[in-house]
């Protein structure tokens, strides 16, 4: 999987454009608060230095009619009223406490004007109060008016009386210009801070507008990515809240066939399986757990398989929800079944293969522990499967396995276990099965096997040999009732095919010694154990020697002579046919080579070599032909090679290929002999087509020749027919003298047999070859 | 007030025309006015500086014999009996201010005062001949 980041579509995207929206409203609040406040601590400053001045009016108009009062005899205190207007016009200039007037309110401590055109005015205004007060002055003490100089003034009025009114005049109006002054440069200052407060505010907002249009954006753009992922994605996205649905991506609804509105809310729950339905529902509201598979139905009603992962983005105040990521691994879940599958079944058949039942195999063993049940293993080989496989060619052999397979479904019960070993060998568990059942369902096996079998067109009928064991009481662990079900199984076979065999502890041992052959023949092979014989073939008419077959003999230290039906098959079986054939081949090549030489041999004398059918499936066999040939100095003609019927009739490519080869040994000069011509299942015809030159009768014929007329009569048409198409006919394994007669009368043309001479090693056959006597039937 | 303003304009757009009026330059403070005390009659510039410390107007009027009447605050000129009379006004100006008022002077004698309250009566007061 791809790594798994947390789903949070928005996370973070939004902070730096909030935080500077943030930042720019609060500093310009900031200075638009701070002016504010400072704006209006001047502005009370401004107000009590405004209310001072004006109060200069007053008190310079009082002054004049205390003077007057005074002047007419009245009581009034004009000196306290000229001390404020001094102390008042000391403080406008220069800051200090202006004194309370009347007590109507309170002294006010001011700070001096700094304005050069409110200060110059402020100056005029205190020149004109000393001015004032000081004609005051001179009125009330009868002294002649000061000179009127310190503020400029040049009254023309001598009357004193006018001279004072006058300068009250100037006084009140000069501080009245002055508040005047000090009011504009207030309404100037305060129209410049309402200015800069507006172009804060229009700065600090339209700032915040551009980062909240960039947010909006940023986020739209973030959004739209989101929506394009999990729109573009293959991934199933589905986003719950409180355990309803609450959005479902394309993908969803396209695997679904079904519309978004549908799936929604509860909608979903009906495209999920039942069994399934718990775990989606606590995901969904728990977004636990974080994984799951779950299976949803698509268009077709088919059941997806959905691995989801699921996120919790509850908390995630872009999503609030949970988030659930799933995809269709529904052709992998299908893979992997079918590898699964294909690890523990038979290819051909679709039964359990070796593995599977070894596995459950083991598993009864621990059932049947605790339950001390009983059950059977049985082991069946086909009778006759080689044969079909090799006449009828490997799909015919396929087409009859699958059939048997069936054949035995349909017999055993359902808990049974039928597995394919391998080729034609089956593997049985009977559940729950003593040896009595065990055995009666073997031969019940056999009744349903009996039963013809159409294949490749013919009508076959099959046989089979089973060997049964029972646990526990033919052992207790699996590989032991496999080996004795085996054992049971050869012994079957050994006692004539179509048996039910059930193991027996005699079995055991006469199997111990058939497995130890394929061991001791690769030694044999090693330490030069295997000999060549030779067994003379004698031309019917002048009883002269006209070849020999090879034959291969074997004389094992520890058992003695071994017969060739006892190790042949183990060298068939095993592959090691091919050494064991190549040796024979260069042997007896060598030999006829050798003999050739000194001169023995008559002009027609052939060495017949039996050539399996293994040999010729391998490649290399025309090759290794020519190099013994080539290196022995030996005449291709003077080489026989023998091969049993199938090896020509046989379908498949490996026949071909086998053919192939013969043909080309043949048209290199090397006879060609049919061996044991009759049991199989050739057509006559096809022998038209092949370059053979010699059909071997089979011994079995041969031997009912003189005593069976049913023998005698194929025997004398495979004669005949060798006679028909050119070919030279031999008798083999005659041991009788009447065999011999009835052979002769047929018309045979060579005969091999004890009658003449058994088989013997090189020398013996050169001390017949250098007597140059025509041999006679022993006595 | 306002009818003196509509009425200097009316003056002033009246006499100003050709470009060719002479400049006469008129400088006020506290509390005196200085003009040259002749000056060619026909149009006129004055370009009225202030000098401070205080605010100042310039009111120009024909000049009678007497004093100029005052008003009953006994502190100011009474403006309205001089209209007739009257050849232009400027309104309080700042201080350190320059501004002009376009006059048309036949020959004759003329007085300038400042109508600010005690100003005249303080020595805000000056008279020229138009020759």
């Amino acid at each position: 999987m791809r790594s798994r980041r947390s789903f949070s579509p928005f996370a973070g995207a939004a902070r730096r454009p909030i935080a500077a929206i943030l930042a720019t409203f609060a500093l310009s609040s900031a200075i638009t608060v701070g002016l504010s406040i400072w704006a209006t601590s001047r502005s009370q400053h401004r107000a009590a230095v405004l209310e001072i001045a004006a109060r200069q009016r007053t008190l310079a108009e009082r002054y004049v009619k205390e003077v007057l009062l005074v002047r007419s005899g009245a009581a009034a205190d004009p000196a306290t009223t000229a001390t404020d207007l001094r102390v008042s016009a000391d403080a406008l200039l220069d800051g200090g406490l202006a004194p309370a007037v009347n007590g109507d309110d309170d002294d006010t401590q001011i700070s001096g004007a700094t304005d050069p055109t409110v200060r110059a005015e402020l100056e005029q205004e205190r020149r004109l109060v000393h001015d004032l007060t000081a004609t005051g002055g001179a009125i009330l003490g009868g002294r002649p008016g000061p000179a009127a100089d310190t503020a400029h003034e040049r009254i023309t009025a001598t009357d004193p009386i006018e001279r004072l009114r006058i300068l009250s005049d100037l006084t009140s109006n000069t501080a009245l210009n002055t508040a005047r002054t000090i009011a504009a440069n207030a309404d100037h200052s305060l129209g410049g801070l309402i200015m800069i407060q507006i172009g804060l505010g229009v700065a600090g907002l339209t700032v915040s507008l551009l980062l909240a249009l960039a947010l909006v954006a940023a986020t739209r753009r973030r959004t739209a990515h989101f929506r394009s992922i999990v729109s573009a994605s293959t991934d199933l996205v589905f986003v719950f809240g409180d355990g309803r649905c609450r959005y479902v991506s394309d993908s969803v609804t396209a695997t679904a066939g079904a519309k978004a509105e549908d799936m929604l809310d509860e909608g979903f729950t009906r495209f999920v399986h039942p069994d399934d339905l718990d775990a989606v529902r606590m995901a969904a509201a728990r977004a636990r757990p974080a994984e799951l598979v779950f299976r949803m139905s698509n268009h077709f009603d088919e059941w997806r398989q959905l691995e989801a992962h699921v996120s919790d983005l509850r908390g995630d105040r872009h999503v609030r929800g949970v988030v659930m990521n799933a995809r269709d691994v529904s052709e992998r879940v299908r893979l992997e079944e079918e590898l699964t599958h294909q690890a523990y079944h038979d290819g051909l058949t679709g039964v359990a293969n070796r593995a599977l039942f070894r596995d459950r195999l083991d598993q009864a063993i621990a059932i049947a522990a605790r339950t001390r049940a009983s059950f059977a293993v049985l082991v069946v080989d086909l009778d006759g499967f080689k044969t079909v496989n090799d006449s009828l060619g490997h799909d015919a052999g396929d087409e009859l396995l699958t059939t048997v397979a069936r054949r035995f479904e349909d017999a055993l019960r359902p808990g049974d276990t039928i597995a394919r070993f391998g080729g034609d060998e089956f593997g049985l568990l009977l559940d729950g099965a003593g040896e009595e059942q065990a055995a009666e369902v073997g031969r019940r096996l056999l009744g349903r096997l009996s039963d013809p079998v159409e294949v490749a067109g013919r009508q076959l009928s099959l046989g089979a040999s089973i060997g049964v064991a029972v646990h526990p009481r033919d052992g207790e662990v699996a590989e032991d009732l496999v080996r004795r079900a085996d054992v049971a199984m050869y012994a079957a076979k050994e006692a004539g095919r179509g048996r039910v065999e059930t193991f027996r502890h005699e079995l055991a041992r006469e199997l111990g010694e058939s497995l130890g052959l394929e061991h001791e023949l690769r030694q044999a092979l090693q330490r030069g154990e295997l000999r060549v014989h030779y067994q003379p073939e004698v031309d019917l008419t002048t009883n002269a020697i006209v070849g020999v077959e090879a034959l291969l003999r074997w004389t094992s230290p520890s058992r003695g002579p071994v017969p060739p039906s006892q190790f042949i098959p183990v060298a068939e079986a095993t592959g090691l046919i091919v050494p064991v054939g190549e040796l024979v081949l260069r042997e007896a090549c060598g030999q006829t080579a050798d003999w050739a030489r000194r001169g023995l041999l008559s002009e027609e004398f052939v060495t017949w070599v039996n050539v399996s059918q293994r040999q010729l499936v391998g490649s290399g066999m025309t090759a290794l032909v020519r190099q013994v040939l080539e290196e022995t100095g030996l005449p291709p003609t003077r080489l026989g090679l023998e091969v049993t019927e199938t090896a020509i009739v046989a379908k498949g490519s490996a026949s071909e290929h086998a053919r192939a080869e013969l043909q080309r040994l043949h048209e290199w000069g090397v006879r060609l002999a049919v061996d044991d011509f009759g049991t199989g299942f050739s057509s006559l015809g096809q022998l038209k087509h092949f370059p053979v030159d010699v059909i071997k009768v089979d011994r079995t014929f041969v031997q009912g020749v003189a005593v069976d007329r049913k023998d005698a009569a194929i025997t004398a048409n495979v004669v005949n027919l060798a006679h028909v198409l050119g070919l030279v006919a031999i008798a083999e394994g005659i041991e009788s003298a009447d065999q011999l007669l009835s052979m002769r009368r047929l018309g045979c043309d060579l005969a091999q047999g004890y009658v003449f001479a058994r088989p013997a090693p090189a020398t013996d056959i050169e001390a017949l070859l250098m007597g140059g006597q025509p041999l006679t039937e022993a006595a | 007030m306002m009818t003196v303003v509509a009425v200097a304009a009316a003056c002033s757009s009246g006499h100003s025309g050709g470009g060719t009026a002479r400049v006469v330059e008129v400088t006020e403070r506290d509390f005196t006015i200085h003009i040259p005390a002749r000056i060619p009659a026909g149009d006129v510039r004055l370009v009225v500086r202030n000098r401070g410390p205080e605010q100042h107007e310039l009111i120009i009027v024909r000049a009678s014999e007497d004093r100029l009447p005052l008003r009953s605050d006994a502190a100011t000129v009474d403006e309205e009996g001089l209209e007739p009379q009257t050849l232009g006004t400027l309104e309080p100006g700042p201080v350190g201010s320059t501004r002009e008022l376009d006059v048309h002077l036949r020959p004759g004698t003329y007085e300038v005062f400042c109508n600010m309250a005690g100003h005249y009566l303080g020595g805000m007061s000056a008279t020229f001949t138009a020759t």
